[in-house]
């Protein structure tokens, strides 16, 4: 109990009067990173359940593995795919890495892809990791609450919606702005009314466009060039799109894109762990599958002449770009989406009706899912302020008066 | 409000009671004009010209206007200095304002202006009212530059047009942040004075609307 | 003091003298001002021309370096120039709304997006107007969120390309709005509208990934659908149905008649 006693004889430093006073919040976090919390309901209300913020959190973060290993071996697979064809590769420390531990660019060798996606991905998250930590801690110091673990998942999905090519810096000020406009300024983890992954990542978007908007592929080979799926779609039509990519490529995720974004069945490998739990709302999944489904078949039968994106049916938007992880680990954060069990089927179709529509229509933007999550997240309060009225007037009609207040 | 002295009527708007950070009241043009800083500059120094002119011949008159229609007298008096305002910009400075387009115009509806002749100018004296505007317009003006100091270097990488970060595009080493370029962004940067002024003006900040009750007090289940 | 102010003979009396002595001062200003700005906007306008014919440095005379550039309107449907209208006056924009001036287009003719064209143009000559040294040419099309309107500099060959600006646009700043930065405008100098003299379909297009023809433009970067837009209208303006035919008068390798001619038929095919 080595570790116990340390933190133990450590612990008077850091309460009220204690020299490092300040630093409260990180000593707690060490010590909840190895020992379950100390604090135990006092009142006479109990919650029994064996699940806590922390645990949550960390299936989450689990569920994002496939995902991201397969999106590593993805990001390899096709660099290593483009180099094989003739493009020169990227020099530097990644190559270095590459070259002692898989010895070339061979994109059928499983190992060779992997660890070049490994060297695009990993300092990625490093990155992520390191300055959204430094900027949860310093909040945490500042303003007095603890450090929360939700800063995981947050890290972990922000990582993964990135392209593998993104330069570190831009990842350091995706995350900042993520974390400290789109979380502490509202008061830290559960306050929050964006989710702070995609606020970064739309930063990211704003500020940087030409690196990230998403018409034009992230393949780290020197001066290899192509159009997404979706901007294929868009600008030269089905046609075009299904003669390059198969829809099982899609759905297995043969195609190239954002880390995260590329399998769809790795993703939903993730979902049926995070529904089977109930960690996450089936709720919102359903309604963003029926908000996209509906609004593509409404496209598919109205048709455009000019806009072959009108034509893409419901399964293909399920298995390009980012509306499956999007779905999945993005809309259902349970801080920024909505609270009520009605609304969480409104504010999922939202965004799959805004996916859908920015992504048929919109003429700059190829890519939907993320400023539909936000925009919904916007929309959740209020969504579930009419469900909350709604059922407060069903209560006064049944018995004549409100829900007595909970003192 | 602090006492009505000369210094003072010129000196709060800008840090102690501003008109964009406190009131947060002439917003929009602030995001719209801010993407460079001369720019920002020309729009400051026609609404300072506006709001000190109109306070002074909105308060000459005070005695005389009569009180149902103060408003529509106010309003007259603001779009007439306003269109001269664009008329001269338009002859002596056409570059800016073309660059200005239609904001010029959108002083009359700058509510900084109002507010200070319905708020100011109907009770005080001519001078006091004339260094009233300017110091307001002081306020805007200030906010205004400030937004425009960070956008264009961040965003163009150039102060009043004179590179000092060379982009890119120019075949620098500086990635411009387009965010800075869109007008959106300018809610983000204001947004962070006011969070940087309240934190060193504690003053500023407005009381809880509610407070929430606190939790359950322990006591042993029995 | 407050009840003399509210009785409806103060309030007429007031509201008059402040309507009065305010429409008085306005229109001075506006009077006053108006020659002053009308020069403003034919300077910006001459300043445009000549910037886009390299010509212009700033702080020069602008007025002075205009004489060298003769403005004529031209039919562009023959290809001549035409004296019905004064060039100075001449506005191709109200022209394509005029059913007598302009046509209607639709479909596939339609690539930069206008919907109605005008059948003259005043095109800019710098130098001898017989054997101009460059012409000048309005060009507008849709770009990604509006229309841009702007010239094209074109060397006395007809065919060599000078430079490219846009006075009016709404690109996204940072993206599409690079179509006015000098760096990206400066790779257009030598390059050419045709690849081959006796071709009458412009070749000249913006590309990604480096352009490596002298027909090639590299694209903004991050703005393809601003890109599109340009090449879209360079396709539409450098063809026969824009100044194509004007410009075979001045190319080596077409025979201006001929042109003429395929340009009556397409114009009959409409």
């Amino acid at each position: 109990m080595g570790i116990r006693q340390t933190l133990d004889n450590l612990e008077p430093h850091f309460h009220k009067g204690g020299k490092y006073e300040k630093w409260y919040p990180l000593y707690e976090a060490v010590d909840t990173i190895f020992y379950s919390p100390p604090s135990v309901t006092k009142t006479t209300a109990h919650v029994r359940d064996g699940i806590d913020l922390k645990r949550i959190m960390i299936t989450v973060w689990l569920c994002t593995f496939p995902a991201m290993f397969f999106g590593m071996w993805n990001a390899g697979w096709l660099a290593n795919s483009a180099i094989a064809d003739g493009y020169a590769s990227m020099d530097g420390w990644r190559e270095a890495i590459l070259m002692v531990l898989a010895s070339g660019h061979d994109p059928d060798s499983l190992w060779a892809n992997f660890v070049l996606g490994a060297t695009y991905f990993l300092p990625i998250y490093l990155v992520t990791f390191i300055v959204g930590g430094f900027w949860e801690v310093l909040f945490a110091v500042k303003r007095g609450h603890e450090v929360n673990e939700g800063f995981f998942v947050t890290s972990v999905l922000y990582a993964l919606v990135l392209p593998a090519t993104i330069p570190l810096w831009q990842v350091a000020l995706g995350i900042t702005f993520g974390v400290v406009i789109g979380k502490e300024i509202f008061g830290g983890t559960g306050k929050n009314f964006l989710n702070p992954a995609l606020t970064g990542r739309a930063f990211l978007y704003f500020a940087y466009p030409a690196q990230i908007s998403g018409d034009a592929v992230w393949v780290a080979a020197d001066g290899y060039t192509g159009a997404t799926p979706l901007s294929i779609a868009f600008q030269e039509g089905m046609v075009e799109l299904t003669s390059q990519y198969s829809w099982w490529d899609a759905f297995i995720g043969y195609l190239p894109g954002s880390v995260g974004e590329v399998s769809t069945l790795a993703i939903f490998i993730g979902a049926a762990v995070l529904l089977w739990t109930k960690i996450a709302s089936w709720r919102i999944m359903l309604g963003c599958m029926i908000g996209m489904a509906g609004t593509s078949v409404l496209f598919n039968l109205v048709g455009s002449e000019s806009n072959p994106m009108f034509a893409m049916p419901w399964y293909w938007h399920l298995v390009i770009g980012g509306f499956a992880f999007g779905m999945v680990f993005m809309a259902t954060d349970p801080v920024s989406a909505s609270m009520t069990n009605p609304g969480r089927l409104i504010f999922g179709i939202l965004i799959g009706v805004m996916t859908v529509l920015i992504r048929v229509v919109n003429p700059a933007f190829p890519e939907g899912i993320m400023l539909a999550i936000l925009f919904a997240n916007l929309f959740a309060p209020l969504i579930d302020h009419f469900f909350v009225q709604a059922n407060i007037k069903r209560r006064m009609r049944r018995v004549g008066a409100p829900a007595e207040e909970t003192a | 409000m602090s006492a009505v002295t000369p210094k003072g009527v010129l000196t709060t708007p800008i840090f102690n009671n501003n008109p964009i950070a406190l009131q947060v009241l002439g917003i929009c043009s602030a995001l719209a004009v801010t993407t460079s800083m001369s720019v920002s500059l020309v729009m400051a120094l026609a609404v300072i010209s506006v709001t000190a002119f109109s306070n002074l011949f909105v308060s000459l008159i005070r005695h005389h206007i009569p009180s149902s229609i103060r408003i529509i007298v106010q309003m007259t008096i603001i779009a007439s200095l306003v269109i001269v305002v664009d008329q001269v910009l338009k002859a002596y400075a056409y570059e800016m304002s073309k660059q200005l387009s239609v904001f010029v115009g959108l002083i009359i509806t700058n509510c900084i202006v109002m507010g200070r002749a319905e708020g100011f100018a109907m009770q005080n004296s001519p001078g006091l009212s004339f260094l009233d505007g300017i110091g307001n317009g002081l306020g805007y003006g200030f906010i205004l530059m400030t937004v425009g100091f960070v956008r264009e270097l961040l965003g163009s990488g150039s102060v009043f047009g004179f590179t000092i970060l060379p982009t890119v595009q120019d075949g620098g080493w500086y990635v411009p942040n387009g965010l800075l370029l869109l007008p959106p962004s300018a809610f983000f940067i204001i947004g962070l004075i006011i969070w940087a002024l309240r934190s060193t003006h504690p003053e500023q900040v407005e009381a809880n609307e509610f407070k929430m009750k606190e939790n359950t007090q322990p006591k042993e289940a029995v | 003091m407050a009840q003399s102010n509210n009785s409806i003979k103060k309030i007429l009396t007031v509201a008059f003298a402040l309507c009065i002595v305010c429409s008085v001062i306005v229109s001075t200003a506006a009077v006053a001002l108006r020659p002053k700005q009308q020069l403003n906007q034919e300077l910006d306008r001459k300043t445009n021309i000549l910037s886009v014919a390299n010509l212009y440095e700033p702080g020069m005379d602008v007025e002075s370096a205009f004489g060298e550039v003769t403005p004529r309107v031209v039919d562009m449907r023959s290809g001549e120039y035409t004296d019905e209208f004064d060039p100075e006056t001449f506005d191709h924009f109200q022209a394509a709304r005029d059913p007598a001036m302009g046509r209607t287009l639709s479909g596939d003719r339609d690539i930069a997006g206008l919907s109605r064209v005008e059948n003259f143009a005043t095109v800019y000559l710098v130098g001898d107007p017989e054997d101009p040294d460059q012409i000048i040419l309005p060009i507008r099309g849709q770009g990604l969120w509006g229309l841009m309107r702007g010239f094209m500099s074109v060397e006395g060959d007809g065919n060599t390309i000078v430079g490219i600006t846009y006075y009016e646009h709404s690109e996204t700043p940072g993206l599409g709005a690079e179509v006015n930065n000098p760096r990206w405008q400066a790779q257009w100098e030598g390059k050419k509208i045709f690849s081959d003299e006796a071709d009458l379909a412009p070749a000249i297009h913006l590309t990604k990934g480096g352009a490596n023809d002298e027909t090639e433009i590299d694209a903004l970067s991050g703005a393809t659908l601003t890109s599109n837009g340009v090449t879209n209208m360079l396709q539409f303006w450098l063809s026969p149905e824009g100044f194509g035919t004007y410009l075979a008068r001045f190319r080596s390798g077409v025979d201006h008649e001929e042109v003429q001619e395929a340009d009556v038929e397409l114009e009959a095919e409409a």
